[in-house]
């Protein structure tokens, strides 16, 4: 035993009395402590990382872009011819050119469902002179701080402030947000 | 014996605070919560505070608190009720000001009507009556009535609250519309000037190229002698053409709607800042 001690001296020269005391006297040696906590915290956290599938599992991605407009009526519904004519060509735009197309119009409603307000909201005249000056108002590139914007981010244009009917204009100032589109 | 001696020490320090027989929930405790619970604005809160200690106190600046809670949380049945079932000494004037404050904004139009009938369950003295004034000229203002003249609205505010009206009176009696059918003249002599006029410049210049583009294509056409297409162009340009003459005339509408909304929004703000023409009152501080 004097032998290993004497050993150990001379393995580690620059301690301390004091601290060379304390060496002697311990029973498990440091390198033994910070080997049986680290497998301890190793154990733990690979225990832990298996019960932590559901934060790295495969995420549900979705690429399409979110459709903000109102849901079309593709119904051929309608009261009288007239309506039923008008309803099949603005079906046949829907179904064969803007459903394709995507939703590129910059205003909500778009310029067809604009149509299709208007003639609600007036008559078939009437609508197509809005509709003939929506689209005008469409071609101009500038139309930032015109309009209001609504969660999906489209110009909030809507057929009812254009019945000529001063009492129905709803005006609402560029920085509002419409949330019910 | 240092251990021995801090024990000592701690042990009657620790159990002082027990012993004290502190009580927070005295009258005057919650009074002074309620009254710290209204200068921090949880309105709600102190007027449950102030509520439980108001028969206790007998207080006239208690009790105007609680009306001056229930109008800024716009509870105006509230403030009605709680006027109607209290007496006031020394803020009667104030509080019949904040009744009229409330039935001023429930519905203006029956806040006037109310006067005419003298439905107001109080006689008002010189004050309260000017007050009165001041919310029946906004009222006027609002409603844009030409039945009084700018002098006589002007004469309840005093001369800095005069000109912070005036502009309101010259903009409720000459609003800056446009004339919708200016604008649908001008578009049919020029397109688009219509929507010039009406301020918006990119839509005119476009209805000007659209409808120049398709009538120059049409005559075109037609000189080349391609009737089918110059019958196309021809029709294209009447549709924009029309349209742009429509549009000119719901633009001046939304225009003049815009007008409108600014001058209601701007008049609300005014009111909000000058707290409806009430004192300030100096509780908080």
């Amino acid at each position: 035993m004097q032998a290993l001690s004497k050993d150990n001296v001379t393995l580690r020269p620059t301690l301390p009395a004091s601290r060379q005391a304390q060496c002697d006297n311990c029973r498990c040696s440091f390198p033994f402590y910070f080997i049986a906590l680290f497998s301890v915290l190793f154990l733990c956290t690979s225990a832990f990382g298996q019960l932590d599938n559901l934060k790295w599992k495969k995420a549900d991605l979705s690429y399409e872009k979110p459709d903000h407009f109102r849901k079309r009526n593709y119904s051929f519904q309608a009261d009288d011819a007239g309506e039923f004519i008008k309803k099949s060509f603005v079906n046949a735009y829907w179904f064969f050119i803007s459903d394709v197309d995507g939703d590129n119009c910059p205003f909500s409603p778009s310029c067809s469902s604009f149509f299709m307000d208007g003639t609600e909201e007036t008559n078939i005249f009437q609508a197509t002179l809005i509709f003939s000056d929506r689209l005008t108002r469409d071609a101009n590139p500038i139309k930032k701080n015109r309009y209001p914007h609504g969660i999906s981010g489209h110009y909030y244009d809507p057929a009812t402030n254009y019945t000529l009917n001063q009492g129905r204009i709803k005006y609402l100032p560029p920085e509002f947000i419409v949330e019910d589109e | 014996m240092k251990k021995l001696l801090v024990i000592l020490f701690l042990i009657p320090l620790a159990s002082l605070p027990q012993s004290t027989s502190f009580d927070f929930h005295s009258p005057k405790n919650i009074k002074k919560f309620a009254d710290y619970l209204f200068c921090e604005g949880d309105y709600i809160r102190a007027v449950e505070q102030y509520t439980t200690v108001k028969n206790i106190f007998h207080s006239d600046t208690i009790n105007l608190k609680i009306m001056l809670s229930y109008s800024n949380l716009n509870l105006h049945k509230q403030v009605f009720e709680f006027y109607l079932n209290e007496i006031f000494f020394e803020f009667e004037e104030d509080a019949q000001k904040l009744y009229l404050k409330n039935s001023f904004l429930v519905d203006s139009s029956v806040f006037y009507a109310n006067l005419s009938n003298n439905l107001f369950p109080f006689d008002m003295d010189q004050a309260v009556a000017n007050y009165f004034l001041k919310l029946r000229s906004v009222y006027f203002i609002e409603t844009r009535s030409k039945e009084i003249k700018k002098e006589e609205l002007l004469k309840p505010f005093d001369i800095l609250q005069r000109r912070e009206v005036e502009p309101f009176i010259d903009l409720s009696v000459n609003p800056d519309y446009k004339s919708p059918a200016l604008a649908g003249i001008l578009s049919a002599v020029i397109p688009g000037s219509g929507k010039m006029y009406v301020g918006e410049w990119g839509d005119g210049i476009t209805a000007l190229l659209l409808t120049s583009l398709f009538a120059f294509l049409a005559y075109d056409n037609f000189k080349a002698d391609h009737s089918t297409r110059a019958w196309i162009f021809t029709g294209l340009g009447a549709f924009f053409y029309a349209g742009n003459i429509y549009g000119s005339v719901a633009s001046a509408q939304i225009f003049n709607a815009r007008i409108d909304f600014e001058f209601s929004n701007g008049l609300n703000l005014f009111l909000e800042q000058k707290n409806y023409f009430l004192p300030d009152y100096d509780f908080c501080n």
